[in-house]
């Protein structure tokens, strides 16, 4: 008989909310399931169980017939059991070759072996196909290639399951194929694969066996093949939200130009030059690298400007610091929400009224804070983006990883920011399909409420449906423009390739 | 309406009771009755009690200057060298005839100018702050040796020595009742003004809290000038106690903010605790020398139990922040 695992009952509680129960499927050998699902459905917890790093109330955890418990991480290793995780486990300062066999370091009388890890590293690094340099400090990794670096992580331990949470959020088309070339190894080999992840082609693409969870609770189980794009979404939200894109409501007008740059150069850019009118969405899209992030920041003041200049509002501006550029009415939603975005040991309500602190105040001279203002602002954003939390005090640190961005994201829209220019770096990043169609037609509606935005993404179905204008950058520079209607994959892909 | 108050104050109860401030007011009592009952009594009268407080008032303003920095995520030790500068030179300028208001004035800016040139080593230079802050603090040190040269300087001032001596009906010292009002307004500020909650947010993440319009390096220029400020408080009130400056001044006590602070929930990492456990935290470290003394022990044992007191502080805190990272989702 073939390897399988199964979930017998599972449950977990939290405090306020139950993120599990009774879950039970099972998941066959040489097979990928793909584990479904809203933000806050229960995913990543069921993984954490698998993984040995929190323990169910109740239920168990059965590999090929034998009853399995996981109390400590390396337990489940010990047990062939690999998780490659939402958020990256990785020690930055280590280098690339020490990540990848952590433990598991060959070693002379002096101790750790470099030169044989190096050998080993570089192995694994070529059959991936990378441009990744053993030596270097994962650190000092873009977040695709760290995210790489971790399935490495996982797949020289030669673990019989495998699980991969999200493992494309990060990713680029090219990173993307790499890993899904992968996981076609991996599936001919004869291993249990478990896949999470919010973009639904890639569901169709590589998965064969699909389970939908669904507020903690088991909704269904079936073969990919007997399913479809919409039945899948309307098992995962409850209702049918029909077609993303085309439901669209866009904005057809445009006013004055806003925002007008030119030649700027920073140490990552060189010459870029653009301009951006009212009730415009600009794309920016590029491959990891292009310098898209590096745009946007200098643009709000976050990063050096070596040359150049930058017209808001037909005034030239440089802002020295983010908080100028917030005056002046731009907002920059950043792209990696643990290192920039989140403060994770704050609550929710903190986290959202951060950069409009000055607006919520009461009292004499206005010197104190006004809580009540606060906890309606942050119900307000709670319930716009249908963030899970049991309370406005939770923690952000305990949200699920989408609740997560959705806090990000209402920190930066709701209505006591007066945005005139909203920045979104990669916003869907681990956003279930249904929020992601209310956040492209918040960003119709704040154009058509005569702002503009600039939407960064590395989906490239994403920007080019979204935006109005395509930007494609390359290596610091742009490298071509197009509007939506010109736009496909292949002409932007081109124009990211190009030097 | 009321059903949500309630299960607000509920929650609010039961994070109280598993939380740290809750085991150190338990340690605290714990420490009290062990005391009272060793020294057959004599711990627990009043005379020694209003022993505790008076002692509480230079720690207190060591710990509110430091308990600032460290929820921003920073760090200052050169607090005991600072504060026994500004004495010192409080009792100068005073013999050299300054009237006292102008000289308590001076000395405070003194106090903060010493700890904007600590946020001036650690920004401009990108050193970590106890690593700037512990070359500064022997910069002064060897000042204070060389302006002193090994006097101790008298000063007699009315007003001063009632500020440091002085009883408000008769059992509350008055230089403690200062200490604590200043405490009760930083946990005012803390909890309900936007400076106090940006002290929060860059300790949390800086990076984060300047991508969303708060400077870090600004706050960490006030809130060194501001711990700078303290520190001559500290410097100042000993000065009025003893009615003279000497050259070790409050260097006795130059970790006392820190301990009470770690003590009292405020972690290394930033972010996180406020003045109610850094009051408790101060309780627990004046209770526990004043209680060391009354039973007897001599102070070299004494040093040697107030460096085990930080060290278990220090432990509390590891063991807590890896709880925290063991758990992110
Ligand atoms: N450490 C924690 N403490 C408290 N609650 C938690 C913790 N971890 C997860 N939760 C809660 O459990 C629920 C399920 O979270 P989980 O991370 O499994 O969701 P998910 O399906 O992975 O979502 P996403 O798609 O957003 O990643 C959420 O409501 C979350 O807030
Ligand atoms: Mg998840």
């Amino acid at each position: 008989m073939s390897e399988y695992l199964e979930f017998q009952g599972i449950s977990k509680a939290y405090p306020g909310v139950q993120a599990l129960s009774d879950i039970s499927f099972r998941a066959e050998a040489g097979r990928v399931l793909a584990l479904l699902g809203e933000n806050g459905a229960g995913k990543s917890t069921l993984l954490k169980i698998l993984s040995g790093d929190i323990r169910p109330d109740a239920g168990g955890i059965v590999i090929s017939g034998e009853e399995m418990s996981f109390p400590t991480p390396r337990d489940a290793i010990l047990a062939g059991v690999s998780v490659i995780y939402q958020e990256r486990q990785l020690v930055p300062l280590l280098s690339v070759m020490e990540n990848i066999f952590p433990g598991a370091l060959p070693k002379t009388a002096l101790g750790i072996d470099k030169n044989r890890l190096r050998a080993e590293a570089k192995a694994v690094i070529g059959k991936f196909g990378l441009p990744i340099d053993p030596d270097e400090p994962v650190g000092r990794l873009s977040v695709a290639y760290q995210q790489m670096v971790e399935i490495m992580k996982a797949y020289t331990r030669n673990s019989r399951i495998i699980a991969f949470d999200e493992p494309t959020a990060p990713l680029t088309d090219t990173e993307t194929d790499i890993l899904f070339r992968l996981i076609g190894d991996l599936k001919a080999e004869g291993k249990i694969i478990i896949y999470v992840s919010h973009r639904m082609a890639e569901i169709f693409k590589i998965t064969d066996d699909v389970v939908v969870l669904k507020d903690g609770k088991f909704v269904k189980a079936m073969r990919t093949q007997d399913t479809d794009e919409r039945a899948l979404i309307q098992a995962m939200v409850g209702r049918d939200i029909g077609d993303t894109y085309s439901n669209l409501s866009r904005n057809e007008e445009y006013g004055d130009v806003l925002l007008e740059v030119r030649g700027l150069c920073t140490d990552a850019l060189d010459d870029v030059s653009f301009s951006l009118r009212r009730g415009e969405v600009l794309g920016l899209a590029g491959l990891v690298g292009a310098g898209r992030t590096e745009v946007v920041r200098a643009i709000f003041g976050a990063d050096a400007i070596e040359a150049g200049e930058i017209i808001f509002e037909g005034k030239q501006v440089r802002f020295t610091e983010p908080r100028d550029a917030i005056r002046a009415g731009i907002a920059l939603c950043p792209e990696d929400r643990k290192e920039q975005g989140l403060i994770l040991s704050r609550s929710v309500r903190e986290n959202v009224t951060m950069p409009v602190l000055s607006k919520l105040k009461k009292g004499l001279f206005n010197m104190f804070l006004d809580r009540d203002a606060e906890n309606r602002l942050t119900q307000e954003v709670i319930d716009q983006f249908t963030i899970r939390t049991p309370s406005i005090n939770k923690i952000a640190r305990e949200l699920s990883g989408g609740n997560q961005q959705k806090v990000i994201l209402g920190r930066w829209t709701n209505e006591k920011v007066s945005t005139k220019l909203l920045i979104l770096d990669e916003p869907t990043k681990g956003i279930d399909v249904a929020t992601k169609a209310e956040i492209y037609q918040m960003v119709c509606d704040f154009a058509k409420a005569g702002f503009a935005v600039i939407f960064i993404s590395s989906e490239l179905t994403e920007v080019i449906n979204v935006s109005d204008r395509i930007i494609v950058m390359h290596n610091g520079h742009i490298t071509g423009e197009v509007m939506r209607q010109e736009a496909t994959e292949e002409n932007v892909l081109a124009l990211a390739m190009l030097d | 309406m009321s059903g949500t108050t309630q299960k607000r104050t509920l929650t609010a109860l039961k994070r109280f009771i598993v939380s740290k401030t809750a085991a150190m007011i338990l340690l605290f009592i714990l420490l009290s009755a062990a005391f009272a009952i060793i020294s057959k009594g004599i711990f627990i009268k009043p005379k020694n009690l209003v022993n505790i407080l008076s002692s509480m008032a230079i720690s207190a303003f060591l710990t509110e200057g430091v308990a600032l920095l460290m929820i921003s995520g920073k760090l200052d030790l050169s607090t005991g060298a600072s504060g026994t500068l500004c004495g010192m030179f409080l009792a100068y300028i005073l013999r050299a005839g300054f009237p006292l208001i102008p000289a308590l004035v001076v000395t405070i800016v003194l106090g903060a100018v010493i700890g904007f040139i600590n946020a001036l080593v650690v920004n401009s230079m990108d050193i970590a702050p106890f690593i700037a802050t512990l070359a500064t603090s022997s910069v002064m040190t060897g000042f204070i040796y060389l302006i002193a040269n090994k006097k101790t300087i008298d000063v007699s001032n009315p007003v001063l020595k009632y500020y440091g001596k002085g009883m408000l009906f008769d059992y509350v010292p008055v230089s403690a009742l200062v200490a604590f009002a200043a405490m009760v307004v930083i946990g005012i500020i803390l909890h309900k003004t936007e400076f106090g909650r940006n002290i929060y947010l860059v300790g949390g993440n800086p990076t984060a809290a300047m991508l969303a319009g708060v400077n870090p390096k600004k706050m960490s220029y006030i809130l060194f000038s501001t711990c700078g400020f303290f520190s001559a408080l500290a410097g100042i009130t000993l000065v009025s106690r003893l009615q003279s400056a000497s050259i070790t001044g409050i260097s006795a006590q130059r970790f006392q903010g820190i301990t009470a602070a770690v003590l009292g929930g405020i972690s290394f990492g930033g972010g996180s605790g406020g003045m109610a456990g850094a009051f408790v935290g101060l309780l627990i470290l004046s209770t526990f020398s004043n209680g060391l003394t009354v039973i007897g022990v001599s102070p070299h044992w004494q040093n040697v139990a107030s460096g085990l007191l930080l060290l278990f502080a220090l432990t509390l805190d590891v063991l807590n922040e890896k709880r925290i990272t063991n758990t992110v989702a």
